[in-house]
């Protein structure tokens, strides 16, 4: 009786907060776990339960799969609009029973707040957890990786199927030997190396005999398949594997456990090869027949990006989400930087110092992030916006960066006024989440009115 | 007359986390002409057999903090002895509780021997995580230059009562949420829990550190003008009292 009141107060709620023009996802999965804290066990699931999780590329993945499921003439049930905490995820269970509490779907997709798989997984028990990979993040909600592999093996339940990053060692050694599991891969890509570079690789001895590992290839952080000369423990073997990918043509050969197949390229970035092996190996995990996979696979739609580039007169001006608070993330961004071939100028504002009202500031993510790639000649010059303006320069110059190319200003969205445009091939708009707005807008817009003016200039 | 300074930087490879390891890196651009010794986990730590200057040990997980124990145990009465006869050590973030007598982590469901080298004792709370800025004076910098950092840590050090901190907080807690004494110090061992750049972020300091690992050299510090401009404007903000939240005080203040 305790769960049906709870289902009914939580749907109520809901439709109050819909009838105000809200969305409700939120909300009455609140109400619902303070009314009954178990909740989320005490529901009636869909017949399928899918968890996705993972530091990057959850979001991608659950949404994937959501369509390739609905795609199979099945209800899906989603947080896809919803949060991916606690509350978010008892609000997508609450829609997906009725009102007298029977399930109303075939299967639920929830994409799952790694941090938050202690509250989540012990009563969503999910047939299938993804876990797309676990890397640095903030240091100071999430400490480092391993502590987050601690708390999703510790609340995981013992008959929850598994599939995991195998070029991933932290990722790939979550739960117990009671977990069936499956792996999936990229092999190796022209742009992997031998040796890890970098802040950030959390994996650097065999976690058997403690000697130094090598690595097969390395990809980014502690990303890449390595073995022990000492003991011989290797990465795990990986039944799903991406490889020959055909950038310019937009093809990618999948093997599915076993057998190949030639699939559509859903987007060349590394991080989406994985994304589409990942949704391929959970289908393939599904029964889903593989003549279906390649089909949703084609007729997938490329996730948005967090960079936008525009051509203004013959300079490229790139928008680039580089999320502070977060090294390894600013480190792909640089990555992506120092991956254009012509003469740049950056304007960084990631300062995270806004959160020094609302929370502790901690500048230390700065040494996590690899300011190494912006020390390219190539680079004419950088323009630091913001209050911690002196400590990215800093950082800029012990990375290598030449001091005479790095100017400071107070104001961020004054930087775009400051650099200098001479005659540059790309110019690059580098801000955080926090100040994507009142930052990273304005830059843009001044950016763009400086490029217009100076290409009506050249014609 | 100048000589070459022999730094070893202990376990890289699992003690690497929150960018402490840019500290020696650093010490590196300050003095180009320092060797610096990386010693893997397997390896034989070079202290144990010849002269070092400064042994660094940055922050780790801890499970790694386990297996620093494990491989260091081995060396604790060499390394007691060197502190005794003076050699510099900086051990940041967690790494100076490795060298206490206890960690007890009831969530991962451990409680184990430390090295022993100081009567320090750690409990590791995985759900219970402090944020917070501390700053403090040390003789190596001075009274007008304290040291500011930040701590972000899941555990928190008791005992020591006969042990000096590395500072005493004016902002800030100390080894515990009820003392502003910071971090141990003992001759020229200096353990601290601030994480993070702590000689980038201090040039104050690092300048001092400098002077007294190699006396006879003046000291030079990478990128001066950029680190004094990122060290005054910190202490700009730490010194503002409106920056520090309640939590940021020990209670017994």
């Amino acid at each position: 009786m305790r769960v049906l009141l709870t289902i009914w107060v939580a749907k109520l709620a809901g439709l109050a907060i819909r009838a105000l023009g809200r969305a409700g996802t939120h909300t009455p999965g609140l109400i619902a776990r303070r009314l009954h804290p178990g909740i989320i066990g005490a529901l009636r699931h869909p017949s399928r339960v899918i968890a996705v999780t993972g530091t990057n590329g959850k979001t991608t993945v659950s949404n994937l799969l959501t369509d390739a499921l609905e795609a199979q003439g099945l209800k899906v049930t989603s947080n896809r609009n919803g949060s991916n905490i606690a509350a978010g995820v008892t609000s997508l269970l609450l829609d997906a029973v009725s009102w007298t509490g029977k399930p109303r779907t075939d299967v639920a997709v929830v994409e799952m707040d790694e941090r938050s798989a202690r509250l989540i997984l012990p009563g969503l028990a999910p047939d299938l957890l993804v876990c797309m990979n676990l890397t640095r993040d903030s240091i100071k909600r999430n400490a480092h990786p391993d502590y987050i592999a601690w708390i999703i093996s510790s609340a995981l339940p013992a008959s929850t199927r598994l599939v995991l990053n195998a070029d991933d060692l932290i990722a790939s050694s979550l739960g117990a030997d009671t977990n069936p599991r499956t792996f999936f891969a990229v092999d190796r890509l022209p742009s992997d190396s031998d040796r890890p570079t970098g802040a950030a690789v959390d994996v650097g001895i065999c976690p058997v005999c403690d000697h130094t590992l090598d690595w097969d290839y390395w990809r980014y952080n502690h990303i890449g398949r390595v073995h022990c000369p000492s003991c011989g423990f290797r990465s795990p073997e990986a039944a799903y594997r991406a490889h020959n990918v055909d950038a310019a043509a937009g093809r990618v050969t999948l093997e599915l456990d076993g057998e190949t197949r030639e699939a559509h390229l859903i987007n060349a970035n590394v991080v989406n090869i994985y994304n589409e092996i990942a949704v391929a190996a959970v289908l393939d995990q599904l029964n889903v027949p593989r003549d279906r996979i390649i089909d949703v696979l084609d007729h997938i739609q490329p996730p948005t990006t967090r960079s936008a580039v525009e051509t203004i007169g013959d300079v490229k001006l790139v928008r680039l989400l580089t999320k502070g608070l977060v090294g390894v993330a600013c480190s792909r961004s640089f990555e992506h930087v120092a991956s254009f071939l012509g003469r740049k100028a950056v304007v960084l504002t990631v300062d995270e110092v806004s959160e020094r009202v609302t929370d502790v500031e901690n500048t230390a993510w700065i040494y996590d992030a690899d300011y190494e790639y912006l020390a390219d000649e190539s680079i004419e010059q950088i323009v630091v916006g913001g209050v911690r303006r002196h400590d990215h320069a800093l950082r800029l110059a012990i990375a290598g960066v030449d001091p005479e190319r790095i100017v400071t200003i107070e104001s961020e969205t004054a930087a775009a006024d400051r650099i200098d445009l001479g005659d540059v091939d790309d110019v690059f708009n580098l801000h955080s989440v926090h100040n994507a707005v009142s930052t990273g807008t304005v830059v843009q817009e001044r950016l763009r009115a400086r490029l217009e003016d100076r290409a009506r200039v050249v014609s | 007359m100048s000589r070459a300074l022999t730094i070893e930087l202990l376990f890289p490879e699992i003690a690497n986390l929150h960018g402490d390891n840019a500290n020696v890196d650093y010490l590196l651009q300050c003095r180009p002409d320092a060797r610096v010794v990386r010693t893997g986990l397997t390896d034989t730590p070079a202290f144990s057999s010849e002269p070092v200057d400064l042994v660094y040990l940055g922050a780790m997980t801890e499970n790694s903090q386990l297996k620093a124990i494990d491989h260091l145990r081995p060396h604790r009465d060499r390394i007691e002895a060197l502190i005794e006869a003076g050699t510099s050590f900086l051990f940041t973030h967690n790494a100076v509780e490795v060298l206490g007598t206890r960690i007890r982590n009831d969530e991962m469901k451990y409680d184990v021997a430390g090295v022993g080298v100081f009567d320090i004792e750690s409990t590791v709370a995985m759900f219970g995580r402090y944020n917070g800025k501390v700053m403090g004076t040390v003789p190596e910098a001075g009274a007008d230059n304290p040291v500011v950092g930040y701590k972000s840590q899941f555990s928190m050090v008791t005992g020591g009562d006969s042990i000096a901190g590395f500072l005493t907080a004016d902002r800030g807690i100390g080894r515990n949420t009820t003392t502003a004494v910071e971090g141990v110090r003992r001759n020229n061992f200096i353990g601290t829990s601030l994480l993070g750049p702590l000689l980038i972020a201090n040039p104050h300091f690092t300048r001092g550190l400098l002077a007294r690992l190699d006396p006879d050299t003046e000291p030079v510090l990478a990128h001066e003008k950029l680190a004094l401009a990122a060290y005054d404007a910190r202490l700009q903000d730490f010194r503002d009292a409106r920056r520090w939240h309640p939590f940021e005080q020990p209670t017994s203040h």
